[in-house]
């Protein structure tokens, strides 16, 4: 059967060229297409985690939820000593996060301000890194500020200037203090440059009466791959009802949510390109089945039965499938992997869509060996089901009425 | 002679139902598809930009010069009250409201948030842009005190309709002042940055609260169909900041020419891959029946005749394809116009993305207009190959040949 589908492929160039030029370009523009969509999707989360979201987060529980002081992590020591004892964590840092009004000579702004380890935080989020001018913070930093550049500029506020900030303490009494601006700092996401600053616990937790508090640990861990395992060691060490750990899974749900929807409406389009394809193959089929259905009344007189039948169809779309897929393949999967590490750039996208989250004008692709497999398999399929039509249209016939069709 | 070659032409685009058949549901369901896509596209955007304009921008908006970017109260119109009289006796000028927006620092019991506080006219918003279809919860009113919140906002704060809520801010002398404020309504504008971010109270308390007069405002919003008046305003009051909505909005117009540019890509693919599939069946059905047109030319028929019994042919099954894509398509695009795809279970996702949970379509004619031209013109390019074919043909040999 095989050999015989292979002359056929040979016999009816019209239809074997037509099905391995649309079969190469669909599988071409579905993989390339999907990388681009999970690429883009994936640079998202992952410059957002890298930001300042971690890719765990303990918090006490209701924090989230209700918030407020009574809600703070207590014992901040206890937790972290237990922490340093988890496989797989690289790296974690308190953070005490408070809402306040920062005041400049000639502006004020509402401004989240938080207290971090700045050591501890070089290793976990990029922070330090998005410095602009100035310089970083130090535990021996004191009131100095290192605040985002949308915030510096709202507030008409230079590199050493200062600004007053109000707000409430640990304990609910009202803090005040003045603070210098040593550092500013650009991380691309519009909303947090414009919003935040951040100064030295060291100094903060005498301001705020935080010590030993914590608004919630952030957790780096080794590979973000495992961070489901890496959470549940956590939530068995640290073995407490008022504690909660959360993936970036759960902190990013709405942006991960908004990616499926995204992917929902990417797939929707596709499979418009997808099926015009498969009827076109279907069509080129059913057009050289119903040339040849004198052949098949003649086959089947002399002794082939119907699954011999199918498996000649399913042998000549196999062999064409498989050609164009093994072209296709490579090509696609060359273009994924150059775009994963040189990734398209379109000036302005970051700026244009800066509300909805994206700090880069790159759009990476994703190169995934199991998303490319699937990609295949989904052509495979749709080139398979191609074949029913034609095969039960031949079965249609009975063998001598087959042999005698004009 | 025309109605023979048509009877004929008619009769021979069903000598192979099933192949006329499946071409037409081939035509027919892509055609659909492609008509749904654009119309849930084209009517996410429309519904973002209408949005955007009603709750925001309107169609031109005006500033004090410097305003958009400092964002600060210092810098606003000192006549606006003047200017929407002038603008309210300009014919091309359906509606103007005045607004005055402030940031700060929103705070309950437990959290706090950036948030813009805006001072609104209830009344004047509802003519400008049906306010109150923003209605999520709650009453449409300022009760004492009383201030409507955005959806995102809400969410942030934990705030529900009767949910107290403090908002601080710098006023017009550059003291910090606070204010109490009482949730009575919920919004959802789908515009991104309101819905986290805003607190509307009453125009005149506010006024009240930041120590501006009467006559002040950050921004007077104008509804009008006249594209042109905005050149108009633009000199008319050239000390001030005057803004188009796209100029205000550039990712809407991003997001407009990349549904264009996205569209006609997917159209110019779809009716590729169709003109490919008619091809087929028509080059198909040409060659079966190679010996009746060589005997029809041997008869004395003139080649044009066949020629236009050919092009019929390939007209009928295209527009079968169209007729049947085109009602599809119609039924697919009234139900997305009124019942939209439900995306409920991403609700915050889609808020997040100033989207509604439920997603609606629009129908335009062009849609059905330019497919119909594309579906022709690809049935009639289709039959340009076989008709070669036939030209050459030698009827005598054709005839002989043993099929």
């Amino acid at each position: 059967m095989f050999s015989l589908a292979l002359k056929n492929i040979l016999f009816y160039k019209g239809r074997s060229i037509t099905t391995f030029v649309l079969t190469f370009l669909s599988t071409i523009l579905f993989v390339v297409y999907v990388s681009m969509m999970d690429g883009s999707h994936k640079s998202m989360l992952e410059n957002t985690l890298k930001i300042y979201t971690g890719a765990i987060e303990i918090y006490h529980k209701d924090y989230r939820d209700i918030g407020g002081n009574e809600y703070l992590i207590q014992d901040v020591k206890t937790i972290t000593d237990k922490l340093l004892h988890v496989e797989g964590i690289e790296a974690f840092t308190a953070r005490y996060e408070t809402y306040g009004l920062l005041s400049s000579a000639e502006n004020s702004a509402a401004s989240m301000v938080a207290g971090i380890e700045p050591d501890k935080e070089k290793a976990i989020s990029s922070i330090s890194l998005a410095l602009k001018e100035g310089a970083f913070l130090s535990d021996d930093s004191g009131s100095c500020l290192y605040m985002g550049e949308g915030l510096v500029q709202k507030l008409k506020l230079k590199l050493g200037g200062e600004v007053a900030f109000v707000g409430g303490a640990s304990d609910n009494s009202f803090a005040a203090d003045i603070f210098k601006v040593c550092g500013i700092f650009k991380t691309g996401s519009f909303e947090f440059d414009l919003s935040t600053s951040f100064v030295s616990r060291s100094y903060f937790d005498k301001l705020m009466l935080s010590q030993n508090k914590a608004s919630y640990i952030t957790v780096k861990v080794d590979n973000l791959e495992h961070v489901d395992t890496i959470n549940k060691k956590i939530v068995q060490t640290l073995d407490s009802e008022k504690l909660e750990s959360l993936t970036w899974k759960t902190l990013m749900k709405t942006m991960v949510e908004a990616m499926e929807v995204d992917s929902i409406f990417g797939y929707i389009s596709l499979s418009l390109f997808l099926i015009v394809i498969f009827f076109v193959i279907m069509i080129y089929g059913f057009i050289n089945v119903s040339s040849r259905i004198k052949e098949f009344g003649v086959l089947r007189c002399i002794g082939l039965c119907n699954s011999n039948i199918f498996s000649l169809l399913f042998y000549e779309i196999f062999i064409l499938s498989t050609l164009a897929i093994l072209l296709a393949t490579p090509i696609a999967g060359t273009i994924c992997y150059y775009y994963s590490l040189n990734p398209i750039v379109i000036e302005g996208i970051a700026e244009m869509y800066k509300d909805y989250g994206i700090v880069s004008d790159e759009i990476p692709f994703d190169f995934d060996i199991f998303t490319i497999t699937w990609n295949l398999a989904v052509i495979y399929g749709l080139n398979f089901l191609s074949i029913l039509y034609p095969y039960v249209y031949i079965n249609s016939f009975r063998p001598i009425e087959a042999t005698k069709h004009v | 002679m025309f109605r023979l070659i048509l009877k004929m032409a008619w009769k021979n685009s069903f000598a192979r139902p099933s192949r006329t058949l499946l071409l037409v549901v081939m035509i027919a369901v892509s055609m659909s598809m492609m008509l749904g896509i654009q119309g849930l596209y084209d009517g996410m955007a429309m519904n973002m930009a209408d949005k955007n304009k009603r709750s925001d921008s309107g169609d031109i908006s005006i500033f004090a010069k410097d305003y958009r970017i400092n964002r600060d109260i210092s810098y606003r119109i000192k006549n606006a009250d003047e200017i929407r009289g002038e603008l309210n006796n300009t014919p091309e000028v359906e509606a103007v409201v005045l607004r005055v927006s402030a940031d700060g620092l929103a705070s309950t019991a437990r959290k706090s948030s950036f948030a813009q506080i805006r001072g609104i006219d209830l009344q004047e918003e509802e003519n400008f842009g049906a306010f109150s279809e923003f209605l999520k919860q709650g009453k449409m009113e300022f009760g004492k005190r009383g201030a409507i919140v955005g959806i995102e906002l809400a969410k942030t704060l934990k705030l529900k309709v009767g949910s107290k809520v403090v908002f601080s801010t710098q006023d017009s002398n550059g003291e910090i002042n606070s204010m109490a404020l009482k949730v009575d309504a919920i919004v959802q504008t789908t515009n991104i940055v309101l819905d986290t971010s805003a607190i509307y109270i009453d125009l005149e308390k506010l006024r009240t609260f930041l120590g501006l007069m009467s006559h002040e405002a950050t921004q007077i919003v104008i509804k009008t169909e006249n594209i042109k008046l905005y050149e108009r305003l633009k000199s008319r009051y050239s000390s001030l900041d005057v803004k188009s909505f796209f100029e205000l909005q550039p990712m809407m117009k991003m997001m407009e020419e990349m549904m264009v540019i996205f569209n006609s890509i997917t159209f110019f693919i779809v009716m590729s891959v169709v003109f490919v599939g008619i091809f087929g069946v028509m080059y198909v059905s040409v060659l079966d029946r190679i010996r009746e047109f060589g005997i029809m030319l041997s008869i004395g028929m003139q080649y044009k005749y066949i020629r236009l019994q050919i092009f019929l042919e390939a007209i009928v099954v295209g527009l079968l394809g169209f007729l049947s894509g085109a009602v599809l398509g119609l039924f697919l695009l009234i139900y997305l116009k009124d019942y939209g795809l439900d995306f409920s279970a991403f609700a915050d996702a889609l808020e997040m993305w100033g989207y509604e949970t439920i997603i609606h379509g629009t129908i335009k004619l062009s849609y059905f207009t330019t497919t119909f031209l594309a579906i022709m013109s690809a049935s009639v390019l289709s039959v340009l190959i076989p008709l070669r074919k036939i030209k050459k043909l030698n009827p005598i040999e054709v005839i002989k040949a043993d099929k």
